[in-house]
């Protein structure tokens, strides 16, 4: 079954149809995700200014990630509700957009590099009983990891214009025989 | 179509909007700065915000949590405000007559008045309740209403790209391409 035939046979069940048909229900779910994308990237920010020693300096790492972890994981999960749901809305228009595949692809690296970094500020802390070291590669992690949620962000705003940011790449434009 | 007032007309026919409708690119990037700078703005103030409400960050001293983030406050809205002005530039008349955009631009103002009172009277004093001491009233009313009115900016911002026709009759086979909702 190929990811345009999962589309369909999603964009097909009655609570996609339900979605589609109460009019209020895209808006509102897009705000929400929107609200909790701000939550989720300056939470990453902040953390990630702390590795760098721009800011939070006043507080142990532990400190810094023990305030933003629940923001995080809080925000991301709403972020794949919401996400989910506009996926149901639209599905032929999510799955058949390069810039919605390559989003997935980064937002699992960034949730599973945010988990990591988690564990090991923790580990750190338990065993040490102090401040865990930040060293040259959590620094340059750091910078990574904000470049990754920056591309997340700008590609899922750019779902809505696959073929112009993709052109010939974009799955839905192949779908249609390389049609701009 | 009611008309405009002869500056927004100027404005859709600038170089700027003449750019954004011509550049198959422009809408898509400057949509993704719009959204990646207005996410900062409220996430950085939501922040400064709960510090002032006294509900996290309670060990860290008001001005400190402020002072930090300020200055990626107010570059965000720069980035913010560039990129929306390019946007409205594309599309001027069809913004000034959308009611999404007008109370958009209101919750901006209102944000900017609660801020400024802020600013300017209740911060004034800020050395009594830097730290420990809970913050005052006037503290916690202005992070309430901020939290509140970005939020509102953010959501309406969000409608404008539903509201597509809506104020204005946009014949069905015209795409104003607000920014594909």
């Amino acid at each position: 079954m190929s990811l345009l035939e999962i589309a369909k046979a999603i964009d097909s069940t009655s609570l996609s149809t339900s979605i589609k048909t109460i009019s209020w229900i895209v808006p509102l779910v897009q705000c929400f995700h929107i609200l909790m994308v701000g939550v989720v990237f300056v939470s990453i920010l902040m953390l990630s200014l702390r590795v760098l020693g721009r800011a939070r300096t006043d507080e142990p790492l532990a400190m810094t990630w023990s305030r933003f972890a629940p923001f995080l994981w809080g925000g991301i999960v709403v972020l794949i509700i919401t996400g989910v749901l506009l996926v149901i809305s639209e599905p032929v228009r999510e799955l058949m957009a390069l810039s919605f595949r390559l989003k997935m692809l980064l937002l699992a690296i960034g949730i599973v590099s945010a988990a990591v970094f988690g564990r090991r500020v923790r580990a750190e802390v338990a065993v040490a009983g102090s401040e865990p070291l930040v060293s040259g590669g959590m620094r340059m992690a750091s910078v990574a990891t904000l470049v990754l949620w920056v591309a997340i962000i700008i590609l899922g705003r750019t779902i809505a214009y696959d073929d112009s940011v993709w052109g010939s790449w974009s799955p839905a434009v192949l779908q249609r025989g390389g049609a701009l | 179509m009611r008309t405009p007032p002869s500056f927004i007309h100027a404005i859709e026919f600038s170089a700027f909007g003449e750019w954004m409708r011509s550049n198959v690119l422009a809408m898509p990037w400057v949509n993704a700065a719009h959204v990646l700078c207005v996410t900062l703005v409220f996430g950085t103030i939501l922040v400064v915000d709960l510090r002032l409400l006294g509900l996290l960050d309670r060990h860290r001293s008001v001005t400190r949590t402020a002072d930090e983030l300020l200055h990626l406050t107010w570059a965000a809205f720069a980035g913010a405000a560039i990129s929306g002005a390019l946007f409205f530039s594309a599309n001027a008349t069809t913004y000034w007559f959308n009611t999404a955009f007008r109370f958009k631009m209101l919750a901006i103002v209102l944000a900017g008045l609660n801020m400024a009172v802020f600013q300017f009277v209740t911060y004034r004093g800020v050395a009594r309740w830097d730290r420990n001491e809970p913050p005052p009233r006037a503290a916690k009313l202005a992070a309430g209403l901020s939290i509140l009115l970005w939020a509102t900016v953010l959501v309406l911002g969000r409608l404008i790209g539903f509201t597509k026709g809506f104020d204005v009759a946009v014949p069905d086979n015209i795409d104003f391409d607000f920014g594909a909702p």
